[in-house]
């Protein structure tokens, strides 16, 4: 009682207020009962994966899609009719889906935002002046004249950020605008949009498929499948959950993994570190229980560690069983070592390829060995896309050589073709035939024998877990079981190299996970080759050898380890950084000098050769600005330390010359 | 190592079987697009069936009168304009209501009787009677000039011999010609026939391009064509089956079309070989699709392929003879119509069902029609090839 006459009494009204909003799209429930309600000045996440129906929930709010049951309140106003959402639309700034999408490619990024002036009726001086703080910000100067299509997908989603800002809107709705954009121009773009909302005191709802993302958000609803599983800030959400993570560091880490994986449901192996989530107990008791099942084993360390919301986000699903069938056969893979044979399957040599005056991979030289998986990590448009697509045999080169399952690139292409499997961004298989229709044209594509179609088929099912759904259409399948049946057909010439191009980008993490358990037994147990893409780098942890591409270049290529105990030699030793209010110490610290300062979750990360002085520095850098110290660790850093601060390094060379 | 070791390429049974498989999947994504099912079982019996029933004849058109006499003579004239081709629009007073009327298209044609006209043909004297008409719709101006003409003829005639005190037993001793026609191939002149035909004809050759293209242009669209490149289908393995599907898919369209709607409901007579007539059939599908292929290597999405077909298939069936005879076009334009495939296909087609010819007539145009086809489908899968090559 006492808490609602408080409410009451508050002057301030919510900026959005959902109550018990439901979308169907025909049959199909996209988002039942969903509640909501954001304060002025508030970033207010929406996280999920795809399919989780928060593209629905935002164009309700921002006026643009019709529902079916609940209350909508912007601005105090009902949106219940087109009349009212023409009220409101005035006041918010809208930003869709997709890399660029709202943007037009053939104009400059100049004509892209007075475009969007135009339409949003801006006085040409105020234009003026906000196009240049805009473009300021943003970095984008430079660029003014080049037109969209040219711009990188972490420059096109600053261009929309700026196009959807030119009004300046007292509420901006931003749907997935980390989606499919490298880990550093994600980094930037989280910091320009938190420096120009808090100038501007606009009010956020901002959705992303990134758990890892957060920290940015006052506050955030957990989605998935239509429904809010937890809501509030990311420290309650986290806590909330009932059970503990232990990280231990043990030999023989195979052992060790069998072991966990037998007793608990929720264990991961992240390079030497095996993180368990153990269900319903204290932290203690948690770490007491993992040392004891480990207990005959070398323990090197061992300790209960906060758990980040990814993890959160998959024990809830786990223990609200909605998730689905645990990994299939895949609990029990062990794990092998890599592999000792040196059989080599993919051999690039100065692999080039120019598109007209534009170098996009240049001098490119690798191997990968039979049974290993193999990391290509880079922003967009490092080249990624390009190699696989030369090595595939799609785009000859302009210069270079590659072998590819012992046949020649250039000589043999079709030798190679059927030899290996490919998986692409985009889904790439026919939607509108069923499973079964689509494992069955492939099989016979590949010349699987007659006699041996229907065994191999069966496998696909079984391998990718696909019993239950074999005749039902592609397109109407969740992301996650999508990407595996597309793995499975991949697959099903028992292919020796595997080629997978971002195969998980926009799949839940449970779904991630599923996916790499059948990746490292194909990879361990059939000897198959893989290289994969991914901008996800804690997937990148599990691959046995790692390149790092930037500007068409392999800057860095070694096993993650080696990658990690290169940069610690070479910049220092990495703290893990505990406070209160991350994002201001974050700010503190870069205007302090230390290297390699980077958000990472809650935590911030720096890299200090002499840890000792530094820590001092730190301590006293935050009492200064009324930040409390929580704790600071040492840490191994991990690949996506590796990453930020190899690519950072290059674009800051890049931006000095 | 068990590993791909059944992969062996080049082996002729291997490229029937990825055919076959690419094939069936190109049928069952078609049979899935249930909007597409309809469109071309629509196109293939309704619009036949409604095109079958189109008149190119003149059919009650408004005649109104300025009749400045007022005679019985004056009165037997205007009633001679009766249906089927005319009906009359009523009386008017003057002229300018005569214009006004075909201004506003409310009267195809103004028949103005002078006065004295009873008297001065009593008289034995010449008189005339003026015929305006609407030509702004050229078909219909010119049959009306020509309908009206033979009227006013025939009861001038009549008129004549009348004066002459001639009656029908008497005609017999008037030397005059008498015109005997032999109608060939459409004794009752049935347009249903012809129309219903051409229909066809023009169903099949924008199906022929448009759904190759289509499916081409599909799997770039949602980029299924990336998994295509990089397994060992060929080009030609990628790009034949779409062809053949969508040839097959016509060839049942056809066959649906001519028993149930051009024999079913229009009695066309189907005289010649059907065996030879799908043949055909076939080998003009595979030309018009190598054209479809041509415009889905040019285009990123299916509304640019759509917009691209409309261009490519006008000239194609105005130089084909559908819509204007050969004979009717002007010189340099009747040379020109040797490229359009369709005008060898119009030609065979009706050659075929209405006058039942076989080979030994046909094979010159069949020799137009297949240098033709194999000249454009090499050129489409050529483009085909190279559009992956860069």
């Amino acid at each position: 009682m006492g808490q609602a006459a408080l409410v009451a009494e508050m002057p301030v009204y919510p900026v959005v207020e959902v109550r018990g909003f439901c979308k169907r799209y025909r049959n199909q429930v996209a988002v039942d009962s969903v509640d909501l309600s954001i304060q002025p000045g508030e970033i207010y996440g929406l996280i999920g994966p795809d399919g989780a129906g928060k593209s629905s929930l935002m164009k309700a709010i921002a006026g643009v899609l019709s529902f079916e049951g609940g209350k909508v309140q912007v601005f105090g106003i009902r949106i219940d009719s087109e009349a009212a959402a023409e009220r409101v639309k005035g006041r918010i700034g809208f930003m869709p889906q997709g890399l660029g999408l709202n943007l037009y490619a053939e104009l400059s990024v100049e004509e892209n935002i007075d475009f969007f002036a135009q339409l949003r009726e801006v006085p040409p001086g105020l234009l003026a002046q906000r196009k240049r703080q805009l473009l300021a910000m943003t970095r984008l100067e430079e660029f003014r004249d080049r037109p969209m299509k040219q711009l990188s997908g972490g420059m096109k989603q600053k261009l929309g950020l700026a196009c959807t800002l030119i009004h300046e809107p007292e509420l901006v709705i931003l749907d997935e605008p980390t989606t499919g954009v490298d880990p550093v121009s994600r980094r930037d773009f989280w910091a320009i949009l938190a420096e120009l909302l808090r100038e501007r005191g606009i009010t956020a709802l901002v959705s992303t498929a990134y758990m890892d993302e957060a920290t940015r958000f006052q506050r955030l609803s957990l989605m998935y499948e239509g429904r809010v599983l937890a809501a509030g800030e990311p420290d309650q959400i986290r806590q909330a959950v009932p059970g503990s993570l232990v990280e231990v560091t043990v030999e023989p880490q195979i052992e060790a993994l069998r072991r966990l994986k037998a007793k608990y449901p929720q264990v991961e192996a992240v390079g030497p570190v095996l993180r368990t989530f153990v269900d319903g107990v204290s932290s203690k008791a948690a770490r007491e229980q993992v040392a004891a099942s480990l207990d005959d084993l070398s323990v090197e360390a061992i300790q209960a560690v906060d758990s980040e919301l990814e993890d959160a986000f998959v024990a809830l699903l786990r223990q609200r069983k909605l998730a689905g069938q645990p990994a299939a056969g895949a609990a029990g893979t062990p794990l092998a070592e890599p592999p000792a044979s040196d059989e080599v399957a993919i051999k690039a040599r100065g692999l080039t390829r120019d598109f007209g005056i534009f170098r996009a991979v240049d001098q490119v030289s690798f191997r990968v060995i039979q049974g290993e998986i193999f990391g290509l990590l880079g922003a967009n448009g490092a080249g990624k896309t390009t190699v696989i697509k030369m090595l595939t045999g799609i785009l000859p080169p302009s210069a270079g050589q590659g072998q590819v399952a012992g046949a020649d690139m250039r000589r043999a292409r079709q030798a190679i073709k059927e030899h290996i499997g490919y998986m692409s961004q985009a889904f790439s298989l026919y939607q509108d035939m069923t499973v079964l229709e689509n494992i069955r044209l492939y099989a016979r594509i590949y010349a699987v024998p007659r006699s041996q179609l229907k065994q191999r088929i069966d496998w696909v099912v079984e391998m990718a877990g696909l019993q239950g759904v074999e005749d039902r259409l592609a397109g109407k399948l969740p992301m996650g079981i999508r990407q595996r049946l597309a793995l499975g057909c991949a697959l099903v010439h028992r292919p020796r190299v595997l080629f997978l191009d971002e195969p998980t980008s926009g799949v839940d993490p449970i779904g991630r996970r599923r996916f790499w358990d059948i990746l490292v037994q194909m990879a361990r147990v059939e000897q198959v080759a893989i290289l994969v893409t991914t901008h996800y780098m804690s997937e990148a942890e599990h691959c046995d050898h790692v390149a790092l591409m930037y500007a068409g270049r392999i800057i860095a290529d070694a096993s993650p380890v080696q990658m990690k105990q290169a940069l610690q030699q070479e910049a220092g030793q990495l703290l893990d950084i505990a406070t209160d209010r991350p994002l201001r110490a974050l700010k503190a610290l870069e205007q302090a000098g230390f290297a390699g300062v980077a958000l990472f979750g809650r935590r911030i990360h720096l890299l200090a050769k002499d840890p000792q002085q530094a820590r001092q520095q730190i301590e006293s850098r935050l009492t200064q600005q009324g930040i409390s110290l929580l704790d600071i660790t040492p840490r191994i850093p991990s690949l996506e330390d590796v990453f930020v601060y190899r690519v950072m390094a290059r674009e800051k060379e890049a931006r000095s010359q | 190592m068990t590993h791909s070791t059944w992969n062996s390429s080049g082996s002729i049974y291997l490229w029937w079987s990825r055919m076959a498989a690419m094939t069936s999947k190109e049928l069952l994504q078609l049979a899935r697009d249930t909007l597409l099912v309809l469109a071309v079982l629509y196109l293939f019996t309704l619009d036949i069936m409604m095109a079958g029933g189109v008149k190119m004849d003149l059919s009650k058109a408004t005649v109104v009168v300025h009749d400045a006499d007022h005679s019985p003579a004056s009165r037997e004239l205007i009633y001679r304009f009766q249906q089927p081709y005319f009906q009359l629009g009523g009386e008017i007073l003057d002229q300018k209501e005569g214009i006004r009327l075909l201004d506003q298209g409310k009267a195809l044609m103004v028949l103005d009787i002078p006065p004295r006209f009873q008297h001065d043909l009593i008289q034995g004297r010449p008189t005339e009677v003026q015929v305006r008409i609407d030509t702004s719709n050229t078909v219909l101006g010119t049959l009306a000039a020509s309908y009206s003409g033979q009227i006013i003829g025939q009861y001038g005639f009549d008129a004549a011999l009348q004066r002459m005190g001639l009656t029908a037993e008497g005609l017999a001793a008037v030397p005059m010609f008498v015109d005997r026609h032999r109608v060939w191939y459409n004794p009752n002149q049935k347009d249903s026939w012809f129309m219903s035909i051409s229909e066809l004809l023009t169903v099949i050759t924008v199906l022929a391009m448009m759904l190759p293209a289509a499916a081409a242009v599909r799997e770039k669209e949602r980029g299924t064509i990336e998994q295509l490149l990089v397994s060992p289908l060929t080009p030609v393995q990628i790009l034949l089956p779409k062809v053949v599907a969508m040839t097959l898919v016509i060839l049942l369209g056809t066959a649906l079309s001519l028993t149930l709607v051009i024999k079913g409901i229009f009695h066309a007579p189907m005289k010649g070989s059907l065996p030879l007539f799908f043949a055909v059939t076939a080998m003009y599908t595979f030309t018009m699709s190598g054209l479809g292929l041509f415009v889905s290597t040019m285009s990123r999405n299916l509304a640019q392929a759509a917009m691209m077909i409309i261009m490519i298939m006008m000239p194609i069936i105005l130089l084909s003879g559908a819509w204007t005879p050969p004979e009717a076009m002007p010189v340099g334009i009747r040379q020109a119509m040797y490229i359009s495939p369709l005008y060898y296909y119009i030609e065979v087609s009706y050659d075929i069902l209405l006058k039942g010819a076989g080979i030994g007539i046909l094979w010159d145009s069949l020799l137009g029609l297949s240098l033709l086809g194999s000249l454009v489908f090499g050129f489409g899968v050529w483009r085909f090839r190279r559009q992956f090559r860069s």
